[in-house]
């Protein structure tokens, strides 16, 4: 599903983010990302995503090559993913409903099957009372709540997830956990990254470590 | 095709709540472009105005020629015979100094002051239809006329109507460089609108890129935004020339009373109205298209 060959990505100045790096993630595995702030696990998730580009080597993502792939072309390969930011990226214009209406919006589903997927993903994350509020009202919490729902709404093939549970305690921490397990359970892949290793651990899957562009065992 | 017109709805949707976040900016930025439309527009109406007056003028020169007021009939058959006769000169009318009295005589405001006169202090004289000459022949031909002591005075009767004709051509050459510089002004008031409108919404484009929105998606509120803003701003234009007529109207109509003309202002015909209409909003789009062109290449893939 995801492979990285040989993956640099040096950022102008000269500072390598990524060094030689190889992996797979293969279709429906949950991968965990470890590692200290400034490892390069947001740059890792970037390159997964067509944010950024290698410098050198490729990266293959459900068959393409990304570094390949035509510029009009980049938002089709996007919409087959998920992605939840660290810093949320929540519209604060508008309000929570419409907050996860925008991917359907962009794909431009039919207006009526859109409400009824977007209740349901609210559900999911527990906000489905909360969907006529401005997302300023809502806790940290509940704010990574949203994003996980916007994120899920257009059910992609891939969730990316930098730090989704950075700011939280960990009570909430585990909560958000326990939502990444169902959507692993109905086979979507997942990539989240962390600091915190002790929540990974509890869940016996894989973990890639990286420190200082580079995986540690 | 549901798709399609999914899509635009949604567009289109944006762009209304784009303009409805701050109504009073709109309605500003309406009238700035109906006062960038107002003017050319004016202008042009002006000169279309002046110019049904001046296509009902004859260009062709007319000579009035007086003859000396005591001169006898034989004479002015001979000189008749001689200005006929001379090149250019396509016919020669002449008005007796009785018939000139009669017709001033019907000008009511003339009797009374004519009536104190005794006897007839018009002279005969010679309507010379003259073929369209250079400037220096008809100078010549004007010489030829006035060589005979018989004549008195000659007068060119088409001056006003050639200089208002040569003003039309200097307003319609005016009109065109004003337009210029207007479209020119508006394109750079859209794309500027634009750009701004780009810069508070920065925030969902980046978020909608990120999660798939393609440059169409983008770029299709804008282009809404400045086609509605090009065609209201149009019409506000329209509008501003309508009420500007409107109020010139009563003493223009009035003037041209007093020179014995009838003359209305009108507002150019639909046609040009609707050509204006879609020249503002495919100025106003192209101002938009190259601004969220240049906004999409800053914030880059």
């Amino acid at each position: 599903m995801i492979q990285f060959n040989q993956v640099t990505k040096r950022y102008p100045g000269g500072f390598e983010a990524l060094k030689n790096l190889s992996f797979q993630i293969e279709t429906g595995e949950l991968v965990f990302l470890a590692g200290h702030s400034g490892a390069g696990k947001s740059t890792l998730l970037k390159l997964i995503a067509g944010i950024d580009k290698p410098s050198s080597g490729s990266v293959v993502v459900s068959g393409q090559t990304l570094a390949a792939i035509r510029r009009a072309a980049v938002p089709f390969v996007r919409r087959h993913l998920g992605l939840i930011f660290q810093d949320h990226k929540i519209l604060f214009d508008r309000s929570v409903f419409d907050n996860v209406m925008l991917p359907l919006d962009i794909i431009g589903f039919d207006r009526r099957d859109a409400t009824k997927r977007v209740r349901a993903a609210l559900d999911k994350v527990g906000l489905l009372n909360h969907e006529k509020l401005n997302p300023v009202s809502l806790s940290g919490g509940e704010q990574q709540r949203l994003c996980i729902a916007r994120a899920v709404v257009h059910r992609p093939s891939i969730l990316l997830a930098d730090e989704p549970t950075g700011n939280l305690d960990r009570a909430y921490a585990l909560d958000i956990m326990e939502l990444f397990k169902s959507f692993h359970q109905v086979g979507v892949t997942i990539v989240i990254s962390a600091h915190d290793e002790t929540l990974m651990a509890d869940y016996g899957r894989r973990i890639l470590r990286l420190n200082k562009g580079q995986f540690t065992q | 095709m549901r798709h399609w017109l999914r899509l635009h709805s949604i567009a289109l949707v944006g762009t209304l709540k784009l303009i409805l976040q701050s109504p009073l900016n709109a309605i500003l930025n309406l009238l700035v472009v109906g006062i960038a439309v107002a003017l050319p527009l004016g202008l042009y109406t002006g000169v279309s105005n002046l110019q049904n007056l001046s296509v009902r003028l004859p260009t062709e020169p007319q000579l009035s020629v007086f003859l000396q007021p005591d001169i006898s009939n034989g004479d002015i058959a001979r000189q008749k015979k001689r200005i006929e006769g001379l090149p250019g000169v396509i016919s020669v009318k002449h008005i007796s100094k009785q018939s000139a009295l009669e017709s001033l005589q019907g000008n009511s405001g003339m009797r009374e002051l004519l009536a104190g006169l005794d006897g007839n202090p018009l002279p005969d004289a010679f309507a010379v239809q003259v073929k369209l000459l250079g400037d220096g022949e008809l100078e010549k031909l004007a010489l030829a006329i006035k060589a005979d002591p018989a004549v008195d005075t000659l007068q060119q009767d088409n001056d006003w109507a050639k200089r208002l004709a040569s003003l039309v051509a200097l307003g319609h050459e005016s009109v065109l460089t004003v337009s210029v510089l207007f479209g020119t002004a508006l394109l750079l008031i859209t794309a500027n609108l634009v750009r701004m409108q780009i810069l508070t919404r920065l925030d969902e484009i980046e978020v909608s890129k990120l999660i798939g929105a393609t440059d169409s998606f983008i770029r299709r509120p804008f282009l809404y935004f400045a086609t509605l803003q090009g065609l209201l701003g149009g019409v506000v234009g329209i509008g501003v020339v309508a009420i500007a007529l409107s109020r010139l109207s009563k003493p223009v109509e009035s003037l041209a009373t007093l020179y014995g003309e009838h003359f209305t202002l009108n507002l150019p015909n639909a046609y040009v109205l609707a050509i204006t209409l879609a020249a503002v909003v495919l100025v106003s789009l192209l101002g938009a298209v190259l601004s969220v062109s240049r906004q999409l290449k800053v914030l880059g893939g």
